[in-house]
């Protein structure tokens, strides 16, 4: 019964994801195309995040640091084929079909070290950790002083490119992202009802128990952050080509903390939920000040983030499954 | 088929296991009994990797065991139960045990397949409750069944990975009688396949089930025998079972 009202929903948001540029050209706002671009980017990351803390248990405090994985290996190899210069000896690009798996293979590569040492500790101490995993990666973005330092760095020579396709187009950025996200998306739906989804589970639940029966606990966990650092990573790649700039600020713990609002705010653990809070989140984010603009309440306009705050704690406070629950009340 | 020599395991000042020597033959029923904080459940940890010794050897089907993970063990053919119930409550009873199998079959890391269509796993997992009675169950979570129950699925989930040498402990804690009964025809059948090492406190089911029993006391072995020679055993007698002050303790566990 869920699974039908599930799958109809999830055509439904899917469709008008898709008619959306369509309508923001008849209502000739086409820029904010470009704002449910970020929208969709995030999502990938706050649905990568939900792996670990939903449906895994792993509070990572430090999601933030793939999204700079990713967006620094986009905007290096961008730098160097502008420059024209070479980066250990190899040449930069401006290929999608380049740096966007490589962008990918490398957040892996960072998350099974981050991954493999972080995940000997349990609890608190595991948030601690990966908080300091994550800020240490701010701190050496901010020290490549050849890449802008903690100014960041411009994309000069525009997106990546990709044969057929002109992602410099706002409408085909949008759909080259979305595609990225339905397809994470649907990764993801499946993974959490595989056979490792289970084992997944049975870690949330009762994580000691799992050697008794021949599971290393640890692998599992290992490998799921891996996936979600890959999740994080491909969203800062996407991230980078959509700004066209790329700086530490991405990497930063209150980077790592908005996105972890997001799945709670969503609801943890239902994959639905994630998006739907990154939705709001950043919309309010955007709109937020706007409408109190509009309301004539300037000053709250000016600080809406005392509105803001209010509204997160409210969410969490009352909805239980944060938007999830709103939309899919009969789950008890 | 398992041997300990000379196993040592202190916590502080307490030793939960003192100089212990202990040896199980393959196809038997081997109980272990002893008063309370004897170290029964510390030699069970020990045994399936969740506590590692301070010294001694134990080896396990002429495997040197303490070389292998816990998480190895049940793929050896060494499994545990607890004595406190450890379930998976949010899931439901047959995913319980379909974790098991899956993985014993090496699919516990596996996202291609999914979970809800292997209906060979399913019915597997359907027999292993129907043999601990819990068949009807099936769907339900865990979490929400009664305590005899869930010490239902903790015996069924040993039993999932096909076990050489089963560790019991207190399998009939806190079950009803007739679910007691159950599970003690069960262990009767599964004797013919496997070797159990079992703890309890219950001595109607110790002395019906054993072939051998040994006696733990302050973590040494202090009798190591067939039934019938316990019961007669002088030392065991005054140490355990006829001893006045320690036979109402017994009686209270």
């Amino acid at each position: 019964m869920r699974y039908t009202q599930h799958t109809r929903f999830l055509i439904v948001c899917l469709v008008i994801l898709i008619l959306l540029p369509w309508f923001f050209q008849t209502i000739e706002s086409s820029y904010l195309v470009s704002t449910f671009t970020r929208l969709v980017i995030f999502a990938i990351a706050a649905v990568s995040l939900d792996l670990l803390i939903g449906y895994t248990g792993l509070v990572s405090f430090g999601h933030a640091a793939f999204l700079g994985v990713g967006a620094y290996t986009v905007g290096i190899l961008s730098f160097h084929a502008y420059e024209e210069t070479t980066f250990l000896g190899l040449p930069g690009t401006l290929s999608g079909l380049v740096s966007i798996p490589l962008a990918i293979v490398l957040s892996a590569l960072v998350a099974l070290i981050i991954g493999a040492l972080s995940l000997r500790t349990k609890g608190v101490y595991f948030i601690m950790i990966t908080l300091s995993f994550g800020q240490m990666l701010f701190f050496l973005f901010v020290s490549l002083e050849q890449y802008g330092g903690d100014d960041g760095m411009m994309m000069f020579d525009g997106r990546n490119t990709l044969p057929g396709f002109n992602l410099n187009d706002r409408v085909e950025f949008y759909y080259f992202c979305l595609t990225w996200f339905v397809l994470f998306f649907w990764f993801s739906t499946r993974l959490v009802r595989s056979k490792f989804g289970r084992t997944l589970a049975a870690i949330r639940q009762n994580e000691d128990r799992l050697s008794s029966i021949g599971i290393n606990e640890y692998w599992a966990k290992l490998q799921i952050f891996v996936i979600a650092g890959i999740g994080a990573g491909l969203a800062g790649a996407l991230s980078a080509n959509h700004t066209e700039f790329i700086s530490p600020d991405i990497t930063h713990w209150t980077r790592s903390g908005d996105l972890m609002i997001v799945v709670i705010l969503g609801g943890m653990g239902t994959l639905i939920g994630p998006v739907l809070g990154t939705f709001l989140f950043l919309l309010l984010e955007e709109f937020l000040p706007l409408i109190l603009h509009s309301l004539g309440l300037n000053l709250l306009s000016e600080h809406w983030r005392f509105v803001f705050g209010p509204i997160l704690i409210l969410m969490v406070l009352y909805a239980k499954f944060g938007l999830y629950g709103l939309i899919f009340r009969q789950r008890s | 088929m398992l041997e300990i020599q000379n196993l040592c395991k202190s916590f502080g000042a307490l030793k939960a296991s003192d100089d212990l020597s202990l040896s199980v033959d393959q196809g038997t029923i081997h109980a272990l009994i002893g008063p309370n904080g004897a170290g029964k459940t510390t030699l069970i940890s020990q045994l399936s990797g969740y506590m590692q010794p301070n010294s001694g050897m134990i080896t396990f089907d002429g495997q040197d065991l303490l070389t292998v993970p816990a998480h190895k063990r049940p793929h050896a053919g060494l499994v545990r139960s607890f004595q406190i119930t450890s379930v998976f409550p949010e899931l439901t009873v047959l995913d319980n045990i379909c974790l098991v199998l899956q993985s014993m079959r090496g699919h516990a890391h596996s996202i291609i397949r999914l979970a809800a269509s292997d209906y060979f796993e399913q019915n597997e997992a359907q027999e292993i409750l129907t043999r601990v009675g819990l068949n009807d169950k099936a769907y339900s979570l865990t979490g929400n069944l009664a305590h005899g129950q869930k010490r239902q699925v903790e015996i069924a989930m040993a039993l999932a990975t096909k076990p050489k040498l089963l560790l019991l402990d207190e399998p009939m804690a806190g079950m009803g009688t007739e679910e007691s009964l159950q599970i003690m025809d069960l262990l009767n059948v599964l004797r013919k396949s496997v070797t159990m090492l079992l703890v309890e406190h219950d001595m109607d089911v110790v002395f019906s089930l054993a072939d051998k029993i040994s006696v733990l006391v302050y973590g040494r072995v202090v009798a190591s025998d067939t039934p019938e020679n316990i019961r007669n055993n002088q030392d065991v007698q005054e140490a355990y079972l006829g001893g006045n002050e320690l036979k109402t303790k017994a009686e209270i566990c």
